[in-house]
């Protein structure tokens, strides 16, 4: 309904902002419309059916006397106090993961896009070379990486031993089933989501600019944090979303580099939930839980970033 | 003379691969002067100030700044700051933000009553707050001169600073640039390809061509005692025509041209002998009509014909087609109206003898091309 709604809202929309700045040439063809018809046709059923779906599951209450896995359509609020009870520090755990993986990929992938829009400016056939390495690892399966992951943090392999050789690990420490292992494996993985638009936004930042911050006294540290870095805030703010929000309803990851208690995070809960312990009201509820945190702290964070103007 | 330049260039060659640039540059800009360097596009200009800048390392040769060489100074540690001539404005601050982002970066005190007085001196008081996207290209280029000018720094560096102003407002512009210069004492370096505004606004002018510094002195002299071919035809306009030497004395060359006797005064001579270019700025020739004759010291050529008469306001310009010699421009001021000299007419030109200067004849082959540039 609030679909037709929007739809509705468009041309009104259109119609008011023409009477304040007469446009010359209004535009009178419906065509848009028909543009906009496959991608509402793909939302609506792949996404608000099962969204409705998901929050009338997360309501539903067992069927007295019924066997596992066997609910009724209901009101149950309680799902989600019970949910919430239940797997709280998961829920918890899952965002410190994901925001700890989004700083480290920062952290890695803001030189990374540094050098290769910067430094390597000028020279396109370097600069792709670059490119299509940050985003070789797509080239094979997100399973088949972390498994490889797996191995290489493995107790008989060589980080752990070169690690302990340092005194870095205790002896008999271990990496796999580690939150650092977990994070470590979030940060490789959503790495090029990272990268790609920060190197975009810095790709686009004009040379001279930074020229001029030179002429105008500010030392390169100077210029970068006055002019480099706000102009690639855009990059920044995309950059982070498109890490933090996979990350934090990831459960590859956890389950193949974690795979213990103090380890695991909601999406792990949830795949758990339903498809072992068929409890799917709460599964459904934690979905829903998830969704909304991911949809505040992200609200919250581009009002703060405040980088609207710039995108 | 040596310490008392404000900048100073000594053999600065600047190589992109195979391409000279800049090609053994020398050069003293006094310092409180108004310096313009003027020159065709391409010619170095910008690559020179980007040198005395600090954004681009000479091949070779020194720059000194106040006396002390900066050669391997970093840009933001010399005293220079630059009016680029794309603006380079930063898109993320506010117009009075840019402008005071080199006070900031040297901790200068009121910084704000600073902007708001540089913003007034470029007639944008009230657009301190606006971003640089929101202004015209000629308000974000007056922008960038009072983000450059707040400073004040040792050399300023103007790289065509006006060129994206109307004509009005550019001659504003131009004596408000002066009034800075002469009342805060800057020195300033003005690069243009504008040779009126080279010549109204600079104590000295360098003409540049090719990398390379052609001639350099006051306006005047520049005009009056062009040395190349190329800066008689890029200041200004000249007729050249070639010639022999066939006699000398008296402080005068004798030049033959086509037949005819020309006097050349030998202190305006580039070269005393053998082949020369005899050269004339059009609004000194006359137009001698049918029955008109020459006064005593007068050069005459002709006859020839009228082929071109376009009237241009204050003057009329004559184009007059003289066989074995080539064409030769006419400024007439138009004292009493319009033309009085109709096309096709036969007549013969004549000039005071002390306002021909000669320039070397090897300069032609390479000055032939540059003449059909500059006009
Ligand atoms: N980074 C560079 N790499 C290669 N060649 C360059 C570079 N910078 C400048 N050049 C060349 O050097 C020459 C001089 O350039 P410069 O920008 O100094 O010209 P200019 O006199 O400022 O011209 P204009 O009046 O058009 O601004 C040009 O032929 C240009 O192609
Ligand atoms: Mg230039």
């Amino acid at each position: 309904m609030s679909l037709l709604a929007g739809l509705g809202a468009g041309p009104a929309g259109a119609a008011g902002g023409a009477a304040v700045v007469p446009a010359p040439r209004r535009p009178t063809s419906r065509a848009w419309l028909w543009l906009l018809l496959p991608g509402l046709v793909y939302l609506l059923l792949l996404f608000v059916v099962p969204v409705v779906a998901l929050l009338a599951t997360s309501l539903y209450a067992p069927v007295p006397g019924g066997e596992l896995g066997q609910y009724a359509p209901a009101l149950r609020v309680a799902n989600y106090a019970d949910a919430l009870a239940a797997f709280w520090p998961q829920l918890t755990r899952s965002f410190g993961f994901a925001l700890l993986a989004t700083l480290a990929a920062l952290l890695i992938g803001y030189p990374m896009a540094y050098v290769i829009a910067v430094r390597a400016r000028g020279r396109p056939l370097l600069q792709g070379l670059l490119l299509v390495l940050v985003v070789a690892p797509f080239f094979t399966s997100f399973i088949l990486r972390t498994i490889a992951w797996r191995q290489i943090l493995a107790d008989d392999a060589f980080v752990v031993q070169a690690l302990q050789l340092l005194h870095l690990l205790p002896e008999g420490g271990r990496l796999t089933a580690t939150p650092v292992a977990v994070v470590s494996g979030l940060t490789y993985n959503f790495l090029p989501f990272m990268v790609l638009p920060i190197y975009a936004s810095l790709e686009r930042l004009d040379p001279r600019l930074v020229e001029a911050g030179a002429d105008l006294y500010a030392s390169p540290a100077t210029t970068f944090r006055t002019v480099t870095l706000p102009l690639s805030l855009p990059g920044v703010v995309a950059g982070t979303l498109l890490v933090f929000i996979p990350a934090s309803g990831d459960y590859v990851n956890s389950s193949l580099l974690g795979n213990s208690t103090n380890t695991s995070m909601v999406g792990q809960v949830i795949d758990a939930r339903f498809f072992r312990v068929l409890d799917y009201p709460t599964a459904a509820s934690l979905s829903v839980v998830l969704m909304l945190v991911i949809l505040v702290l992200v609200g919250a964070y581009v009002r703060r970033a405040g980088t609207e103007d710039l995108l | 003379m040596a310490g008392a330049g404000a900048l100073e260039l000594t053999g600065v060659t600047k190589r992109f691969g195979p391409f000279t640039a800049v090609d053994a540059l020398d050069l003293v800009v006094p310092s409180g002067s108004f310096f313009a360097l003027l020159g065709p596009s391409g010619c170095g200009k910008t690559t020179t100030l980007r040198m005395v800048a600090g954004l681009e390392h000479p091949t070779a040769g020194t720059i000194a700044i106040g006396g002390s060489d900066v050669t391997g100074t970093r840009p933001h540690r010399r005293p220079v700051n630059t009016v680029f001539q794309s603006y380079a404005l930063f898109p993320h601050l506010s117009v009075a933000e840019n402008v005071g982002f080199g006070l900031r970066r040297t901790r200068t005190p009121e910084v704000e009553r600073r902007v708001r007085e540089a913003l007034e001196l470029v007639e944008l008081g009230h657009a301190g707050d606006q971003r640089p996207a929101q202004l015209s290209g000629g308000q974000q280029q007056r922008v960038a001169l009072a983000r450059a000018v707040v400073n004040r720094p040792a050399v300023l560096l103007l790289d065509e600073p006006l060129g994206a102003l109307d004509l009005k407002l550019r001659r504003q512009m131009q004596i408000e640039l002066r009034h800075i210069q002469t009342e805060v004492g800057l020195t300033f370096v003005h690069v243009t390809h504008d040779q009126e505004e080279a010549m109204t606004m600079a104590d000295t002018v360098a003409v540049m061509n090719r990398g390379r510094i052609e001639q350099m002195g006051p306006p005047a002299e520049l005009y009056e005692h062009p040395r190349t071919v190329f800066v008689a035809n890029f200041l200004g306009q000249s007729n050249l025509a070639p010639g022999v030497v066939v006699e000398e004395g008296g402080g005068t060359l004798g030049v033959d041209v086509a037949g005819h006797r020309v006097l050349v005064p030998a202190a305006r001579a580039v070269a005393a002998r053998g082949t020369v270019l005899v050269g004339v700025r059009p609004e000194k020739v006359r137009i001698l009509v049918a029955g008109q004759e020459p006064g005593p010291g007068e050069n005459v050529l002709g006859p020839g014909r009228v082929t071109d008469v376009s009237f241009a306001g204050v003057s009329t310009q004559y184009q007059v087609e003289l066989p074995g010699i080539g064409t030769f421009g006419v400024f007439a001021q138009n004292l009493l109206g319009g033309a009085t000299v109709p096309l096709g007419a036969p007549v013969r030109l004549a000039w005071a003898a002390a306002h021909t200067f000669a320039l070397d004849g090897r300069d032609a082959a390479e000055g032939t091309t540059d003449l059909d540039e500059a006009s």
